[in-house]
């Protein structure tokens, strides 16, 4: 995947969240979607979620065949508890090699760990999501991770050689923390299967901010020299409008104020709020700058020359 | 830049282009996350024809409007908004797909034995380091036997059981049940074998290389143990019943491990990372085949060997079985050659 030019604001913060990467998927009719790469700390949390639940399964197998009277039951019905036996070990099989197979698989392509936090696997290239790279990906769980933790338990419960289990340790802790190492944050399994871990937040259409009728009762207006920010500031400005902090908006209008040279109302009853202000200078900043958008002219942000 | 021209008129459109653009689509964008939330929730099962149809043509135009929206509008919440909504229809319709019969069709008769067919070379080695492990066994034990018991420490079948104790050992076990716990936990571990022998492939396919060594000689040595007590063709059918699916599948698992270590030790003309990613899913397809295949020899094993014990039954069997798999990857799903 290259790394994606610097299209505009909005692919370097992706769905509006600033500090995540995203990558660049196109769909089969040809738009480039932005997908927010699963960070880190979320992929090790779905894990340790998927991990518990797994855990969960032997447990509760246990706990049946203790709760259970069963030390007769055995003599009594051969049959019958040849089947419970049967049940378990594959409940056991199941726990460690079909469980990620089994719920990626599904419509979802996510395990519950996962869907608790909100991320799920596609297909690198934009297609489907294959079983045969759900498999790839899952399978190559038994290098990264369990063979070696599998050499390091057998010497720590004194078998096996030390160095193998230095070496098995190292190798381990490579591949567990190769997602750090890259863009995307994939693991190897992702890169060998083609898949890519992603974050679908919610997200909901709040209203616009822009409301230009009110703006003008109360009669603010700006110079296109005022109006002297790029898309960037609208931005931060649209987060703190949003957010609605009355400390923040007080410090920002301010600011604004200051650099722009705004002559405040001589009577002091016409002081528009912080809020009212910041919302109308936000209205004709956007508007100033969508309308030099629609002739092809974009200023990123401040430090951009000003439009004309 | 925020002047009103027409303040008495009784509806102002004071209006930015992008407020206008949103409010004519707006309608449509709730429509579908509204259906979202219904697939996400209940299925497509759920879903009215009409509702089916018109669900593409819904993702379409949030698609056109998030492309409109990148060019005109200012609004992040609105491209965030539509990112996201655009991203959950996405994986809405290029999900998995679900039609299982399609999916296992599309399996079996096509990318299955195609992609078998395409280890090519990487078959063949496996297999003369799985039965070159074998040779190997049964030679070291003929020189010396101490070496079985190197092989196969704590194995019940040593070399002194008598004769009769290892005939037991090959016999139906008539009083117990048919599916035995054994046969499951068998299955299991050969099922571990050959992810790891696939697996291991991502170490440059030195591994898979050792575990196809390791794996073939035991095999080699209890053929000499009972070759040497005289019940070699009792033994080679006891193991061919289920052995001709059960070994051609790791042998299989183990070509994958190779094919990976080779795509990555030799990439071609392709950057390494696409290279190993194409042979990710070749070999992926081929493994879940093998995953079916051990599915099957666990079944045979823990059936078709406890009931049947004629060894020359055993061997049509075990032998019926190989004629099928090589006939099925062979002449399945080839494509047809025109003119």
């Amino acid at each position: 995947m290259a790394k994606p030019a610097k299209r505009d604001l909005m692919s370097d913060a992706p769905y509006g969240e600033y500090g995540r990467t995203a990558t660049m998927i196109a769909t089969p009719e040809g738009v480039i979607l932005p997908f927010i790469n699963a960070s880190f700390g979320e992929r090790l949390g779905a894990l340790m979620i998927d991990f518990l639940i797994m855990a969960a399964i032997p447990i509760v197998v246990l706990i049946v065949w203790v709760i259970l009277p069963l030390e007769h039951f055995s003599d009594d019905h051969k049959a019958a508890s040849s089947i419970l036996q049967v049940v378990s070990l594959a409940a056991w099989f199941f726990a460690r090699s079909g469980y990620f197979m089994f719920f990626e698989m599904g419509p979802k392509a996510a395990t519950p760990g996962k869907r608790a936090l909100k991320l799920r696997v596609v297909a690198h290239d934009g297609g489907r999501l294959t079983p045969a790279a759900v498999f790839t990906r899952n399978a190559l769980r038994e290098v990264e991770l369990y063979i070696p933790l599998g050499v390091i338990l057998q010497t720590s419960a004194g078998m096996g050689n030390s160095w193998v289990s230095l070496a098995a340790l190292l190798w381990a802790l490579a591949l567990v923390l190769l997602p750090l190492f890259n863009k995307q944050h994939a693991r190897l399994g992702d890169f060998l299967a083609g898949t890519r871990v992603i974050h679908i937040p919610k997200a909901s259409l709040s209203y616009d901010l822009a409301d230009l009728d009110g703006d003008a009762h109360l009669g603010l207006t700006f110079t296109p020299d005022q109006l002297a920010y790029g898309e960037m500031e609208l931005q931060v400005l649209e987060q703190v409008l949003r957010e609605r902090k009355p400390a923040v908006m007080r410090a920002v209008a301010d600011k604004i104020k200051a650099r722009i040279n705004w002559q405040a109302p001589k009577n002091s009853a016409d002081m528009p709020s912080d809020e009212a202000f910041l919302r109308a200078y936000y209205g004709a900043l956007r508007a100033w700058l969508e309308g030099k958008m629609l002739m092809g002219k974009r200023r990123k942000d401040k430090h951009d020359a000003a439009l004309t | 830049m925020a002047e009103n021209p027409d303040r008495n008129a009784p509806k102002p459109a004071l209006q930015l282009k992008s407020q206008k653009f949103r409010e004519a689509r707006q309608g449509d964008w709730r429509l579908l996350n509204a259906q979202l939330e219904k697939a996400e929730r209940d299925g497509l099962k759920s879903f009215s024809i009409d509702e089916l149809l018109n669900l593409p043509v819904l993702y379409r135009s949030a698609m056109s409007s998030l492309s409109m929206a990148q060019s005109i509008s200012l609004d992040r919440n609105l491209i965030t908004y539509l990112q996201t909504l655009c991203a959950r229809a996405y994986v809405n319709i290029y999900g998995p797909q679900t039609r299982l019969k399609e999916v296992l069709a599309g399996f079996f008769v096509r990318a299955w034995p195609r992609s078998f067919r395409s280890l090519g070379l990487e078959l063949i080695l496996a297999f003369v380091l799985f039965f070159g492990g074998a040779v190997l066994g049964w030679l070291l034990c003929a020189q010396d036997p101490t070496w079985y018991g190197f092989f196969m420490p704590g194995e019940y079948r040593s070399v002194d059981s008598s004769v009769a104790e290892l005939k037991e050992t090959l016999g139906g076990n008539t009083e117990d049940q048919a599916l035995s716990p054994f046969a499951v936990f068998l299955m299991g571990h050969n099922t571990q074998v050959a992810i790891m022998a696939f697996a291991f492939g991502i170490m440059f396919g030195l591994p898979s290389v050792a575990l196809l060594i390791l794996n073939g000689i035991p095999l080699g040595a209890m053929l000499w143990l009972f070759h040497s007590k005289g019940l070699g063709l009792e033994f080679a059918a006891w193991l061919s019943i289920h052995g001709t699916t059960e070994l051609f599948a790791i042998i299989i698992a183990g070509a994958c491990g190779l094919h990976i270590g080779r795509r990555l030790i030799f990439p071609g003309d392709q950057p390494r990372r696409d290279s190993l990613m194409d042979a990710g899913r070749l070999t992926g397809t081929v493994m879940i085949g093998v995953a079916a295949m051990l599915t099957v020899a666990g079944c045979l094993e823990g059936f078709g060997r406890q009931l049947i014990t004629e060894s020359w039954i055993r061997f049509a069997i075990g032998g019926a079985m190989l004629t099928l798999w090589l006939s099925y990857f062979f002449f399945v799903g080839r494509e047809r050659k025109h003119g």
